[in-house]
């Protein structure tokens, strides 16, 4: 009977760049760095790193097919190296295939990299989906939007638990201002100002009833962590950070075709985080976890998946953000680093960009935006839509 | 008149539907097995994976799931319809078709209000099923 990888996988060394419209820094630059910080970081050469695995979701406009671009700008030697893409959970894609390496035996120190340059293809979303929606574009797909995938989220939302709009805009609006005054105490973040609950609620509407402040932003940037086998971590570092339990659920379809799906949550969120808890031996997130980085692409999203991580009750999530429970005081700070909102979101980075939020957290190394003695951090992505999704759940842990 | 928007590619699940669209008919496919209606086309019942299939035609009659006006085009052949409505139609039958709102004020349109089909002949070969208010 499979046990999980929990308790056998320790990171040991992490790096992140700076994050933002990055025009003078290739794709090659950013790994370098991200390279350099975790290499320093753990204490050891680059000889020592057995396989790597890297991150990154449209070739297209990066850095090509394959593993190779990793290989050669990093000049590893003649490794195992495998390039993954898995849409947004691209990043923590890479980091899973690190940990299942170590923790198989198989290796003993594995590195995960991930990285995107979106800003070059001057595109102020995600790329052209086209392809992707494929045939019914028109009729399945009418001219549905990234935003107004999500916007109907909180359309159903809303009517389901009769908010009205100016309340649940209000909610939508506190998650976003929240996360904006995190980016202000996180040097790397992309944007890093205050932004009131007024001006958010006032901004102009992207696709009703999200607004230009519930969306997040897009920026280039690269992160990347070293791990090793548990046991053999104290080798390296006397405060690792431990893997506790890493899933991804993809959906088999059923929330389009089978009806049943009442379109006011994300059903991979809650199945990926069911079988992340059940790794991590956690029985009550609200009670067990320290702090968070979910998939906030869209203000709803954050929302919705306080409910789908079952740290709020359902329809009871706005009465947890407006008593300021997810705020960086609050009981369960969410986004402690700013989140999407403030970092953009370089797809293949941005998984691992949050766990670098954990790690530094759990290390008690956050600065300004500290968190007072933390036990147990959780990072999400969520990649497509809401009614087909893609979506990782992590949880890490300072002991073992 | 031109039609400048990206056309729907027919492919062998989809060619009933779309040719139904052509004649103004609302084809949805129901289970020869276990009797699911379903929507988006697809060779097999989700439920119950037969290939049993039966094209039924649907009254064009539901109700709104969900909705967003968009106002930001991301598709450049959608700018001059700005700020236009998608929805989640759920049918009479059953099932939820993803469509636009037709036929009214932008601010009329709620959860759960009643809609019929409004179709829109874009081309000789298609025809688009949009959905506008019951009156
Ligand atoms: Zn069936």
């Amino acid at each position: 009977m499979a046990q999980g990888i929990n308790n056998e996988v320790a990171i040991i060394g992490m790096g992140c760049t700076t994050f933002g419209e990055l025009w003078d820094r290739s794709a090659s630059d950013l790994m370098v760095d991200a390279f350099q910080e975790a290499l320093e970081d753990a204490g050891i050469e680059k000889k020592d790193i057995d396989a790597a695995w890297f991150g990154t979701c449209f070739d297209e406009v990066n850095v090509g097919k394959s593993a190779l671009s990793l290989t050669k700008t990093l000049k590893l030697p003649f490794i195992p190296a495998t390039r993954v893409e898995n849409f947004c959970a691209s990043g923590t894609e890479s980091f899973r295939g690190a940990c299942y390496a170590v923790a198989s035996g198989a290796c003993d120190i594995a590195l995960a990299m991930g990285v995107e340059k979106l800003k070059d293809t001057g595109y102020g979303g995600l790329p052209d989906f086209g392809n992707l929606l494929g045939s019914q574009n028109r009729a399945i797909f009418a001219n549905l939007t990234a935003p107004g995938g999500f916007a109907m989220l909180a359309t159903a939302y809303f009517d389901k638990y009769g908010l009205s709009p100016e309340e649940g805009k209000r909610a939508l609006a506190h998650i976003s201002s929240k996360s904006h005054h995190n980016g202000t105490l996180s040097p790397k973040a992309h944007l890093r100002s205050e932004v009131s609950i007024e001006k958010i609620m006032n901004a102009p509407i992207i696709a009703w009833p999200l607004g230009l402040f519930d969306c997040c932003g897009v920026s280039d940037g690269a992160a990347c962590a070293i791990v090793c086998r548990a046991s053999r971590a104290s080798e390296f570092r006397k405060d690792p950070v431990y893997v506790k339990g890493l899933q991804i659920a993809v959906t088999s379809g059923e929330e389009m075709a089978h009806q049943k799906w009442d379109g006011t949550h994300v059903i991979p969120t809650y199945r990926a985080g069911c079988a992340a808890f059940k790794e991590a031996g956690i029985t009550n997130p609200r009670e067990e976890i320290s702090m968070m980085e979910v998939h906030d692409c869209f203000s709803i999203t954050e929302l919705s998946t306080y409910e789908d991580l079952q740290i709020s009750p359902r329809g009871k999530a706005v009465e947890d953000i407006e008593a300021g429970f997810f705020d960086l005081d609050g009981t369960i700070p969410c986004q402690t680093d700013g989140g999407l909102k403030c970092f953009g979101h370089p797809i293949g980075a941005s998984g691992i960009r949050m766990i670098y939020e954990e790690y530094k957290q759990l290390q008690g190394k956050a600065g300004e935006r500290q968190v007072a003695s933390p036990r147990i951090g959780l990072t999400h992505n969520l990649g497509g839509f809401p009614c087909m999704s893609v979506v990782s759940v992590a949880v890490f842990g300072n002991t073992l | 008149m031109t039609y400048n928007k990206p056309l729907p590619k027919i492919n062998a699940d989809t060619k009933e539907f779309w040719n139904g669209c052509k004649q103004h008919l609302l084809k949805i496919q129901k289970c020869g097995d276990c009797g699911f209606v379903r929507y988006p086309p697809s060779f097999i019942c989700p439920r119950c994976h037969s290939t049993e299939t039966e094209w039924i035609v649907a009254a064009g009659k539901g109700s709104v799931y969900s909705f967003t006006v968009n106002h930001v085009a991301f598709h450049p052949a959608f700018q001059e319809d700005l700020p236009y409505v998608v929805a989640v139609v759920q049918l009479e039958e059953g099932p939820h078709m993803l469509t636009n709102i037709v036929g009214c004020d932008l601010s009329e349109v709620r959860c759960d209000m009643p809609v019929e089909v409004a179709w829109e002949a874009i081309t000789g070969e298609f025809s688009l099923p949009k959905f506008r208010p019951v009156l």
